[in-house]
């Protein structure tokens, strides 16, 4: 008789979502506390206990498991606000966080200026000392130089260093001596070591990830150890998790001594609950809210990781869980361009003062407002009712721009639907394409409040078939914390040709990335029987610089000379799956060797999709007038109320289906069926033409 | 936001399409280009096309209008149209699954190592688009290691040339023309994986054109076609009609190339703007004839960069697409360095050196119309820090490498209201070039790079400051190499506008065994022994504005960043900082800064 929660903190909305003893699933909303985030995550506890009848204590007697997502170290990056920061560097090389790879910019704009590198200057010092490519020494490491950094550095009340040498990667002599000499003068000061963290050739990656791991260790810290203060308070004794970016939990120690594990983590636990609602698939997840749409894919189950995660003017540096976004959601605003042309977004009327039917003020015509003219909004049931909507606010900002287009206000409102779904079209084939999976071949999990009333017109525009709207849509992400699992990701880089290949050393890394994995685990009181290793290496054709992922599967941790060819033949297959081109012929140069060691969550949830013993169609509760493109107008469309719908009845489009926390918009040929699991399942049928 | 609601352009009256399908439809092109971009960079093998991004896609009408291109290198993308116009005037049997490689300059390409695919898109038996990638590849079979000659005179002194040449039939390589590039072209492998990447994505963006007219249908598509290009014509008639009508003229000068111009080149531009015409006319025909050498221009050259030098001054939300190119009205002179190359005059060096002066040029020449426009001149620089390296791996038992590294950049021009941007790389490369990684080339090329990092004081002062150059050391790993290297700006330098100040010159050395260090010319090629070095800096971009004028915080901003000096902030901006050990950092003394600065 126990509960499970997960405590997501947004910016608006802490989210509690609670997994009760009988398997059923609830969500409490308290307002987020900037600044004492501990008190929303503690008051969205005390907000559940009383929805189930308890005091804290008791209720607290009765939690098991804990898992939190917080955006506080991602707040800290995005407003600088984090700690002061010293980092040594090669002498002669102090512009690395300065220079970066050349920051991406728009071709034939210049109205910008260029950022400031993430660490001053002036707590940056060079020391002289180098490594070459293959790990010789060039120079040896200059002591005294370390060591009047050091007392620079302290003197200057810095909060931690950060230590990233060229080649550390080859050989971390310097990195360690130097930690030595600061750990000897000065043992309080938290320090991460390049090599350790992010052991990848690309000195810009590295350091980037050695200073903000190094930035975020005191507030990461101090807030973890503010919550479990508070729950120990409390009376709490059982686990807490803290999600992070690899879609997978930490106990709080180990988020602690890696805190830049935290950055983003939030978001990257909506591909990890598609991944076990649709188990082993293609899948594109899509979570649309206020103001951003969020886009993230698993190929085959596996969701896609990129190296190349941004935030602000720098990279994060390290591997996560690929989450994209967009500056396109319900509060986008619509306008008209100087060559008549009609744009939405990217500006937004964000939560304040929002769209213009929200009647707080909004003067912009935004996405929002469209969506109520269309139909796609009920006034009265916006969030369950508890927000009327103000349909002549929306028109009265809709018709100055209806009248510059010279169309009628629906067709305006739809051209604003249309083109902003375009966007997140454009989006997600940016995001899944590049990737190599074709979105042909892949369902739709929807997440997010706003998503619903779009996502069948951007599935329909891009060949997808089937698209999977959970009844907790809008709390995707604290689902998905709910039922993830631990996890860590243990990283080395060792260069192996396929004409050169070293078996034994291979093995001895897997060896040592096995262990650090399983030490993890162990450590987490994961028992033996949920302890998971999942394999996979780097590689790329000699002279390329990019590397792709491929996962492999060695035999009791290890690869045999015969295992050599199967993994060359895997990364040609890879290759040709993402950049449509193989050269069989070639060096494989193998750079860089990972292993995911996971700690299966017991009693994992049924997975949806299963389909009810009997189906029914289901009958409409009322009708209200709905924009149809196909007919240019305004027709009588059937609502549903979702909470009249059980499993096994099905309705088609045109319809709407109202939930509490989100609207669906079915199209007209589409089919939706509530699964076993109260899922609803979307098939789109015959595409017809575009809208 | 400022054009947002209520301030709407010529509506699309009249439009024969649904309001929404051309903001869709622009944006699926859009997406539509990102995919091939990114199907080229990934798959491609040079550190010259995936490091640095020198390559571009884009997509244009069957009958060559310029329909889409996305952030890509602009002298490659701004006159794009130029590569496929030759094609239908050669062939009249063009079929899918051809595919034609155009690297030549006298065929309207940019210059001869840059490889521009150029694959037919059909639908239903009707020709519709043309895919284009264009990269520049590692080596191009030239007479010697490098892509730019800056001293080859004439094509028969540059690499292998295929003007507009059938590459593909039935989406096959033709062997035969493989076989021949492959026997010319140095480190084959490596420019038969850069051209099969390029292949890839041409037909990523064939099959997604294909599936888009299918869905949409061809009707429909030919309409926003149309439209587009109206919209382009519209926006850019707008974004004209904004600027004083009047004319003006601007100059500035191409370092000396011994053997192909002692005394340098002078680059003159004359800008007409005619605000209620819509057109922007530019004409470099006041210029020299035809050098002996490879700095002369293309006509696709000289044509982009007056383009681009326009472009950068106005509204970077505008569509770059034919609709906005024609109204930039453009004349070049037949035989002229920057105008068009008379057959057979070299070209090899099309794409930089020139193109960057001319479209600085133009950018430049608008800080005088007042109104805040214009910008200080953009670093010219291909610097050590750019060249083209080569020799025998002897850490890998003496295997041949020859490549361009991309290490360190010039800056970009000031312009009213923001700094130069760094690395933004010359004009031609509209900060569009990735730099290398040092661990990245050290762990591909058999080199060492002692240090890098940006030049103190080397952008030109302003109120708004040129972006400082990038400066650096390197050298080789247990063999000698051969480095070859264009520079320019070691003698002029990018200047600065509207009484904003030049930047520092380029400059490349040698540190010789025992440490002597020698200057190098600004163009030439060395064979460094192991135990010696090179040493660069690139240039860096022009001021904008009265250096005393500029806003202490942005002077203070600069100190701490290492790109000014405390001196230069006292002395030429009038500003003085001190050194506070406590905090780790620059403060602003505002008392003295206020003395300095009331003593003007």
């Amino acid at each position: 008789m126990t509960y499970e929660l997960c405590i997501d903190i947004g910016g608006t909305f802490t989210d509690c979502l609670v997994e009760a003893p009988d398997g059923g699933r609830h969500i409490f909303k308290v307002p987020t506390t900037p600044g004492v985030f501990q008190n929303g995550f503690m008051n969205a506890i005390e907000t559940s206990a009383e929805g189930f009848g308890m005091t804290l204590a008791d209720f607290l007697q009765k939690v098991d498991r804990i898992v939190h997502g917080s955006t506080v170290s991602t707040n800290a990056l995005v407003e600088r606000k984090v700690a002061r920061t010293g980092y040594l560097c090669n002498a002669g090389h102090l512009d690395v966080l300065t220079i970066r790879e050349a920051l991406p910019k728009p071709v034939f704009d210049w109205r910008l200026d260029y950022p400031d590198p993430y660490v001053a200057r002036g707590r940056t010092f060079g020391i002289t000392g180098r490594m070459d490519a293959a790990g010789n020494e060039l120079e040896p490491l200059d002591e005294a130089a370390v060591e009047a950094a050091v007392a620079a550095l302290r003197a200057g009340d810095v909060e931690a260093i950060g230590v990233a040498y060229l080649w550390s990667i080859s050989n971390p002599a310097h990195e360690l001596r130097t930690r030595q000499i600061i750990a000897d003068m000065w043992p309080e000061v938290p320090v991460t070591l390049s090599h350790e963290l992010n052991p990848i050739g690309r000195e810009y990656r590295r350091t980037i990830a050695t200073v903000i791991d190094a930035s975020l260790q005191p507030i990461v810290s101090s807030y973890v150890r503010a919550l479990t203060g508070a729950l120990e308070a409390a009376g709490y004794g059982n686990d807490l998790l803290l999600a992070n970016c690899m879609g997978g939990m930490m106990p709080p120690e180990e988020l602690i001594r890696r805190p830049i594990y935290s950055v983003m983590s939030g978001p990257t636990l909506a591909p990890m609950a598609a991944q076990q609602l649709l188990p082993g698939r293609n899948l594109i997840v899509a979570d649309m809210g206020g103001t951003t749409f969020d886009v993230s894919a698993l190929r085959e189950g596996a969701p896609v990781v990129s190296p190349e995660a941004w935030i602000g003017p720098d990279m994060l540096g390290m591997a996560k869980i690929d989450v994209r976004s967009v500056g396109a959601g319900g509060g986008s605003i619509a306008w008209v361009d100087a060559g008549g042309m009609l744009r939405v977004g990217p500006h937004s009327a964000a939560a304040v003062p929002g769209p213009a039917c929200y009647g707080r003020g909004g003067t912009q015509p935004t996405i929002t407002d469209a969506n109520l003219v269309l139909g796609y909004l009920d006034p009265d049931h916006f969030l369950g009712g508890s927000m009327p909507l103000d349909r002549d606010a929306a028109e009265g900002v809709l018709t100055p721009l209806a009248e510059t287009l010279g169309l009628t206000i629906e067709a305006l409102s739809h051209a604003i639907f249309t083109t902003s779904n375009n966007t997140m079209v454009g989006l997600i084939t940016d995001m899944t394409v590049k990737e190599g999976i074709d979105p042909r071949d892949s369902s739709i999990v929807v997440g997010g409040g706003a998503t619903a009333l779009h996502i069948a017109e951007i599935a329909r525009e891009m060949g997808i078939e089937e698209i999977l709207i959970p009844r907790f849509a809008a709390g995707l992400s604290a689902f998905g914390g709910l039922i993830s699992d631990m996890r860590r990701e243990e990283v080395a880089s060792q260069l192996h040709a396929s004409d050169a290949f070293d078996v034994s050393r291979v093995n001895g890394v897997l060896d040592d990335l096995y262990a650090a994995g399983k030490a993890f685990l162990d450590r987490a009181g994961v028992p033996l029987e949920r302890q998971r290793f999942d394999y996979v290496f780097l590689a790329r054709y000699r002279y390329q610089s990019w590397e792709i992922e491929v996962p492999f599967t060695p035999t009791d941790g290890h690869i045999t000379e015969a295992d050599v060819e199967a993994l060359v033949a895997a990364f040609h297959d890879m290759h040709e799956r993402v950049y449509s081109v193989r050269m069989d012929g070639d060096v494989v140069e193998f750079t860089t060797w990972k292993v995911r060691a996971t700690g299966v969550r017991p009693g994992r949830i049924t997975p949806a999709g299963t389909p009810a013993a009997t189906s029914r169609p289901a009958t409409p509760k009322l009708a209200r007038r709905v924009y149809l493109h196909e007919r240019s107008g305004m027709v009588e469309c059937p609502v549903y109320f979702g909470a009249e719908l059980r499993p096994g009845d099905y309705l088609d489009g045109p319809a709407i289906i109202e939930e509490p926390t989100t609207t669906i918009q079915v199209p007209q040929g589409a089919r939706v069926t509530l699964d076993s699991e109260d899922n609803y399942q979307m098939l789109l049928g015959d595409v017809g033409a575009p809208s | 936001m400022a054009n947002a609601t209520g301030v709407a352009g010529e509506a699309a009256a009249g439009s024969q399409l649904e309001p929404h399908l051309l903001p869709v439809l622009s944006a699926r092109l859009s997406a539509i280009v990102r995919e091939m971009n990114a199907t080229l960079m990934k798959a491609s093998r040079s550190s010259v096309i995936k490091n640095s991004k020198d390559f571009s896609c884009g997509l244009l009408t069957f009958d060559h209008r310029l329909l889409s291109v996305e952030d890509c290198i602009p002298i490659h993308i701004a006159a794009l149209e130029q590569a496929t116009k030759p094609l239908t005037e050669f062939f009249d049997d063009i079929r899918p699954g051809d595919a034609f490689m155009n690297n030549c300059p006298y065929t309207g390409n940019s210059h001869h190592a840059d490889m521009t695919l150029c694959v037919p898109v059909f639908v239903d038996d009707e020709p519709m688009f043309w895919t284009l990638s264009r990269a520049h590849h590692a080596d191009i079979g030239a007479p010697i290691p490098t892509t730019y000659l800056t001293e080859a005179a004439t094509i028969y002194e540059e690499g292998v040339h295929l003007p507009c040449v059938r590459i593909q039939e039935g989406f096959k390589d033709r062997a035969d023309i493989i076989r021949m590039c492959r026997t010319k072209i140095r480190v084959a492998d490596l420019w038969y994986g850069d051209y099969l990447a390029q292949v890839g994505a041409c037909r990523i963006g064939e099959r997604r054109l294909k599936e888009l007219t299918e869905r949409y249908g061809r009707d429909v598509i030919k309409t926003f076609i149309r439209e587009w290009m109206d919209y382009g014509d519209r926006m850019m008639a707008a974004e004209i009609a904004k600027l004083p009508k009047g004319r003006w003229r601007f100059e500035n000068r191409h370092d000396p190339v011994p053997g192909v111009a002692e005394d340098g080149i002078p680059v003159n531009v004359e800008v007409e703007i005619d605000p209620d015409a819509g057109t922007i006319t530019v004409d470099t025909t006041d210029n020299v004839d035809c050098v002996p050498g490879g700095l002369n221009l293309t006509e696709a050259t000289a044509t982009a960069s007056c383009r681009i030098g326009v472009f950068y001054n106005l509204n970077p939300d505008l569509p770059h697409n034919q609709g906005s190119a024609d109204r930039i009205r453009i004349r070049l002179r037949e035989n002229c360095a920057l105008g068009i190359p008379r057959y057979p005059v070299g070209t090899s060096v099309a794409t930089t050196n020139l193109t960057s002066r001319l479209i600085a040029a133009v950018a430049s020449c608008f800080a005088q119309i007042g109104t805040n426009n214009g910008m200080g001149e953009f670093a010219y620089s291909q610097a050590l820090g750019e060249a083209v390296i080569s020799g025998n791996d002897q850490t890998r038992g003496g295997l041949p490498f020859v490549n361009q590294v991309f290490i360190g950049y010039g800056g970009g021009g000031a312009s009213h209201g923001y700094d130069g941007w760094l690395s933004s790389g010359a004009a031609c490369d509209g900060g569009q070039m990735q730099v290398d990684s040092v661990e990245v080339v050290e762990g591909m090329y058999p080199i060492v790079i002692e240090e890098r990092g940006c030049a103190r004081d080397s952008g030109g002062p302003g109120t708004w400051d040129g972006a400082p150059g990038i400066e650096g050391t390197f050298r080789p790993l247990g063999g000698a190499m051969t480095v070859y290297w264009g520079s320019d700006g070691d003698v002029t330098p990018a200047k600065g506008v509207a009484g904003g100040g030049a930047a520092a010159t380029s400059g490349n050395w040698r540190r010789e065994a025992d440490g002597t260090v020698t200057t190098l010319p600004a163009f030439g090629d060395a064979t460094i022994a192991a135990d010696e070095a090179v040493r660069f800096r690139a240039c860096g971009g022009g001021g904008y504005g009265d250096p005393a004028a500029r806003d202490p915080e942005r002077v203070l901003r600069s100190v701490r960043r290492g790109w000014v000096s405390p001196e230069r902030a006292r002395d030429v901006h009038r500003v003085a900082v001190s050194w506070n050990g406590a905090t780790l950092d620059w403060d602003l003394d505002e008392n003295t800064t206020a003395d300095l600065r009331a003593a003007l």
